[in-house]
């Protein structure tokens, strides 16, 4: 049970629940902002009945040619609603706006350990479409796949062949 | 000059200056002056190696050198886009952004035709919010370039007029602006112009600020649509809320309806949907029934204008969906059905059955989801308390866990967790006999315990476990507990179970505030922080969640503790303010106007933060306080935020929601609305705007001081006009014997610190010290004596004070249940004899003669025996409560093994909660007796 709703400034003082959860950065405010005021469409928030966030998702648009496409930058769900299809209702909104967009496909990265989230986004027709090295920094660094379903402009569904071998952070674009 | 310069070998200066920005990006600020020298050594005239000197001694702490390097930059005129960017970054750091506007006026009065130039003056406008002068140099943006953005930038300044500038307050103002900006994008839209999504939003913006919802309507239904591109398909839904405006509640009906047999998940549609229902049935009982509604083939060929059809459709869509578990929907809406049918005075038993079934139901079917509690709660309000109880003991009868049995799988420990939660906000936990709440504790813990062993023992670090709830509910019911018995010990052994789950859970943010909450009841700093610096506190969160514990570490004696945490909660704020009015330049440079509005109500939100402003205030006093010498005194800033604070306009800021609770209360709403929380908040700023005044008048003090013989009678004036308000607010403040708020629920915050405040006579004490000052900067010794004598009265009831309530807690059984307000009392003691050691200093300094003189005049006799005797009172009430302090101890067996036996936990989780306490205790004593030390030192000196 979802009320989706654009992310607004003030939910950046509501979204504890959401993110303090240890999977979740809480990035600058900067970066909040750039995302909104560049790509508010992509921002969303999933609220609950009883007006709490449950969840959000940020992403984009970027690419030339054929590598227009969408991205999921961040997707959370805040631990008392997992389980509910709140990230797939998420995830279907921004693929809905990439396809209005005319994207070519949209993509994410996901840390190689988290299983979940690479288990649900295969569910949702996601396939790895390659290795990143060390994408992640930490104790120690982290590879990610970087995640991705064609959509419908990509008829041939060229956009989701995938790379044999991994790629370094410096080469992704 | 320089610009021809930067033509001619554009390759080599770029190779030249590429160091320096790479030393300035890593923050190297010493090696990019270096490279700057150097650079400058064979190219003096490089005006934007000069700029990023100046930014480089700027980030170095240099602010004179800085400005003085940006002076003879602006005196040499004209310079190229990358110096003026560099100076752009100084003024921005210095934060005169006034200064930015003139210098890419210049700019372009020299270079007319360069559109950087002018749209770097436009964002400057931007930044300081001049919207007029927005305007004009985006119509002369738009002359020199005809691009669609620069004109809408134009019209989106005159909206911005008419909202929040000339405007704002003035509608026929605010009309013709808006009427303007209308036509200047109908001037677009008749030459066949309007091309983006954002300019259709901009100009849906502007018909929707003068209630044009018709022509918004029509604008949707036309062409113009198709230009915005992620709603092609959902049109709809974006009408809905223009159609509300109109009132057109059929049109609602049917699309309502629409997009739920789509998606019946969609819980605004669904209360729309309603509302709608409700509404029709007004006007047909009103006007005669429509005819609409006879029998349709389909959902989407009549409306629903009657409960009964409602509750039809929500059975349909029951029947029909595909279940799969977890779609909500109409579910929940039979329980708003059943509100909007009470609200309007129908009787909803006819329709739904009984409510309490309603309750049952969605219980059997989503208990196993942890968000049942909250669903539910939002609609326990439509039963009464006797039913709610009612409630409480069916479901846990449903669940079938009795005390002798276990859940036998993790969905019905989930279920059994949902039905306890559920229990608690039904009052069931209410009245409750202290053995009965003890009884309720061991039984969670020991849930707690075979959960975590069952179902939580291959988790990864990062999952929380499945029955870390049973633990915190645990918690809150041993606060109540405390308040029940008036006992520490529950609040301890809270925070014993409560270690004991982030040992298994340490992920769990519920159990991390919690415990933040209980260290700070019992004034226990140390483990409060370790708490704070394990939740990981980042950027807005200072704000948002900072209060949590800066509200409560500098009353805990943890000087150096308070002073790192007030120094990084600070950074974040000073740095923020910065930055946030770029964050509007990003609005314009996208084209997002309709994120405008937000992003301003946002950077006033944070920039008028209470919290920020207290954090502020609470940094300068401990600095005074720990100030060694009176001369580093001149020369620090004692003015918070600039002498810059809206006090009308502060905020809470601070988050509550994010604490779970299962009180009753929260079925009223969120605990921000509720009236203890804005008594809360009407007390913090009384209390902030009390200790300001301390700072208000030192900084008069000084002032006075440093002043010629011209200027002191108008600073002596400020002054007595400081102390005189200082008077004025206190009387009014302390005439309305404002209570603490209430204890009773964990989730909620510690009592405002003007209570303490009050009770130890600041004023009294402080406020004396000051009409003192002003005596002897007036040669005036009549009333002195007087005044020290009042003010050793005053100083005597709070040493008192603090000898009786350390003695008490010397004697007491149960050290720590009053050890937070006992300590409270000790700190401001000593922060009052720091200050007025301080002011006593300032007055020795003012009395004595100007050195430049030749005549030796010696300070006055009777002025020097008075600040004798002062500085004797000080000394006097400083040893008083040293030696008090030495005396405190907090007693070696504090021993809670019976209970947490009980509760299955072993005495090593007491020994390292205690330890910590105990800590907290003798490096507070340590701080605060060194701090003695030093101020006997200085008055001795």
């Amino acid at each position: 049970m979802t009320t989706l709703r654009p992310f607004t400034c003030n939910d950046m003082y509501k979204f504890n629940n959401v993110n303090l959860d240890p999977l979740t950065e809480t990035y600058g405010l900067s970066f909040y902002m750039q995302y909104l005021a560049h790509w508010p469409e992509y921002f969303q928030v999933a609220e609950s009945p009883s007006g709490e966030i449950m969840g959000y998702i940020m992403g984009k648009a970027e690419g030339h040619g054929e590598n227009w496409h969408g991205h999921v930058t961040a997707l959370t769900v805040s631990p008392e609603y997992r389980r509910l299809g709140v990230a797939a209702t998420l995830m279907n909104f921004l693929e809905d706006v990439s396809e209005k967009k005319r994207a070519y496909f949209v993509d994410l990265f996901v840390r190689v350990s988290n299983k979940v989230a690479i288990n649900m986004y295969t569910n949702l027709g996601y396939i790895v479409y390659r290795t990143v090295l060390e994408y992640y920094s930490g104790d120690p660094d982290e590879d990610a796949y970087d995640m991705r379903k064609a959509c419908s402009r990509d008829v041939k569904q060229k956009s989701v062949i995938p790379l044999k071998n991994p790629v370094r952070p410096e080469d992704v674009e | 000059m320089a610009s021809k310069l930067h033509v001619q070998d554009n390759s080599v200066v770029e190779r030249r200056l590429r160091p320096i920005y790479e030393w300035l990006d890593s923050g190297n600020n010493k090696k990019a002056l270096q490279e700057c020298d150097k650079v400058l050594k064979k190219t003096p005239n490089l005006l934007c190696a000069k700029a990023l000197k100046a930014l480089s001694i700027l980030r170095m702490g240099r602010e004179s050198e800085c400005m003085s390097i940006l002076d003879s930059l602006i005196e040499d005129g004209s310079g190229d886009d990358a110096t003026l960017q560099a100076m752009t970054l100084c003024y921005r750091e210095l934060q005169q952004q006034e200064q930015i506007c003139t210098l890419y006026e210049n700019a372009v009065k020299i270079d007319p035709v360069n559109e950087e130039f002018h749209t770097q003056l436009f964002m400057s406008y931007v930044r300081i919010g001049d919207f007029k002068l927005q305007q004009q140099s985006a119509l002369n943006l738009y002359k020199l370039k005809p691009k669609n953005p620069y004109y809408c930038w134009a019209v989106m300044s005159v909206v911005q007029q008419a909202t929040r500038g000339s405007g704002e307050f003035d509608s026929s103002k605010r009309n013709v602006l808006l009427s303007l900006a209308e036509r200047m994008i109908d001037k677009l839209i008749s030459e066949n112009k309007l091309e983006a999504e954002q300019e259709v939003q901009l100009y849906l913006m502007i018909l929707e600020l003068q209630n044009k919802f018709e022509d918004a309507l029509q604008v949707l239904n036309g062409p113009l649509a198709e230009k915005i591109v992620c709603m092609c398909s959902s049109a709809n839904f974006y009408k809905l809320p223009y159609l509300t405006k109109l009132r057109k509640w059929s049109d609602i009906n049917l699309i309502c309806k629409g997009i739920l047999i789509e998606s019946m998940d969609r819980w605004d549609i669904w209360k729309k949907y309603i509302i709608s229902v409700f509404e029709l049935m007004k006007v047909n009982v009103n006007e005669h029934p429509e005819e609409n509604h006879t029998n349709g083939e389909s959902d989407l060929e009549y409306i629903d204008d009657t409960p009964e059809k409602a509750h039809e459709f929500i059975c349909r869509l029951v029947e029909n969906g595909d279940d799969n578990g977890y779609l909500r929907g109409p579910y929940l809406a039979r329980f708003e059905l059943c509100s909007k049918l009470i609200l309007h005075g129908i009787d909803s038993n006819d329709l739904l059955g009984d409510t309490m079934q309603l309750f049952i139901e969605y219980f059997r079917k989503f208990g196993h989801k942890s968000c049942c509690v909250s669903d539910l709660r939002i609609y326990l309000y439509l039963l009464d308390g006797e039913r709610r109880i009612e409630l409480a003991n069916r479901l846990i009868k449903d669940v079938g866990i009795s005390s002798t049995s276990v859940p036998q799988s993790e969905q019905q420990m989930q279920r059994h967790l949902c039905s306890l939660q559920l229990s608690r906000l039904c009052s069931n936990h209410r009245n409750l006999s202290s053995d009965h709440l003890a009884a309720l504790v061991t039984a969670f813990s020991l849930h707690y315990q075979h959960g975590y062993q069952t179902y939580g023992l291959n988790l990864l670090f990062t999952d929380q476990g499945p029955s870390d709830p049973y633990a915190i509910l645990a918690a809150h019911i041993l606060y109540d507990l405390a308040e029940l018995t008036q006992s520490s010990k529950p609040i301890i052994t809270a925070l014993v179970l409560l270690d004991n789950l982030l040992k298994n859970s340490p992920c769990c943010f519920n159990a991390k505030l919690l415990s933040i909450r209980l260290f700070h009841t019992i004034g226990a700093g140390i483990g409060a922080h370790q708490m704070y610096d394990i939740l990981d506190i980042k950027h807005l969160q200072m704000d948002s969640l900072g209060y949590s514990h800066c509200a409560r570490l500098p009353t805990t004696g943890l000087l150096t503790l308070t002073a790192t945490l007030l120094d990084s909660t600070l950074k974040f704020f000073s740095s923020n303010y910065k930055d946030s009015s770029d964050h509007l330049t990003f609005c314009y440079k996208y084209g997002s106007f309709i994120k405008l509005d937000d992003f301003m109500d946002f950077r006033e939100k944070l920039n008028n933060s209470f919290h920020y402003t207290m954090v502020a205030v609470d940094r300068i006093i401990l600095n005074i306080v720990q100030c060694v010498s009176i001369d580093s005194l001149y020369n620090t800033n004692i003015l918070p935020k600039d002498n810059n604070i809206e006090w009308e306009k502060l905020r809470d800021n601070h988050d509550l929601s994010v604490y779970i609770s299962w009180d009753p209360e929260r079925i009223e709403g969120v605990a921000e609305d509720s009236q203890e929380i804005k008594n809360l908040f009407t007390q913090n700023v009384q209390f902030l705007k009390l200790r300001t005044h301390i700072l208000w008048s030192l900084s008069a003090s000084i002032n006075i001081i440093k002043s010629h013989e011209s200027t002191k009678n108008s600073c002596i004036d400020t002054l007595k006009g400081v102390v005189k308000d200082w008077a004025d607010i206190y009387y009014k403040i302390s005439s309305t014997k404002s209570v603490p708020i209430k204890q009773n629920l964990v989730t909620l915050p510690l009592p405002s610190r003007l209570h303490s405040h009050l009770n130890c006579r600041y004023f009294e004490i402080l406020g004396q010290l000051f009409n003192l000052f002003v005596n002897i900067a007036v040669e005036d010794t009549t009333n002195c004596s007087t005044i020290v004598t009042d003010v050793e009265n005053n100083f005597k009831c709070l040493t008192n004070e603090v000898v009786e309530g350390v003695e008490q807690q010397n004697q007491s059984s149960d050290c720590y249940w009053k050890r937070r307000s006992v300590l409270e009392t000790v700190v401001n003691a000593v922060e009052i004899i720091s200050l007025s050691a301080t002011i006593c200093l300032l007055c020795n300094d003012l009395a004595k003669p100007p050195q430049n003189k030749k005549s030796k005049k010696k300070v006055d006799a009777t002025t020097k025996c008075v600040l004798n005797n002062l500085a004797s009172v000080i000394k006097n009430e400083l040893n008083t409560v040293d030696s008090c302090l030495e005396s405190w101890t907090l007693p070696d067996k504090f021993d809670l093994s019976d209970r947490l036996a009980l509760l299955n936990l072993s005495a090593n989780g007491q020994n390292s909660v205690l330890d910590n306490i105990v800590n907290s205790h003798t490096t507070a004593v340590k701080e605060l007796r060194t701090l003695l030390k030093a101020k006997l030192k200085t008055l001795s000196g």
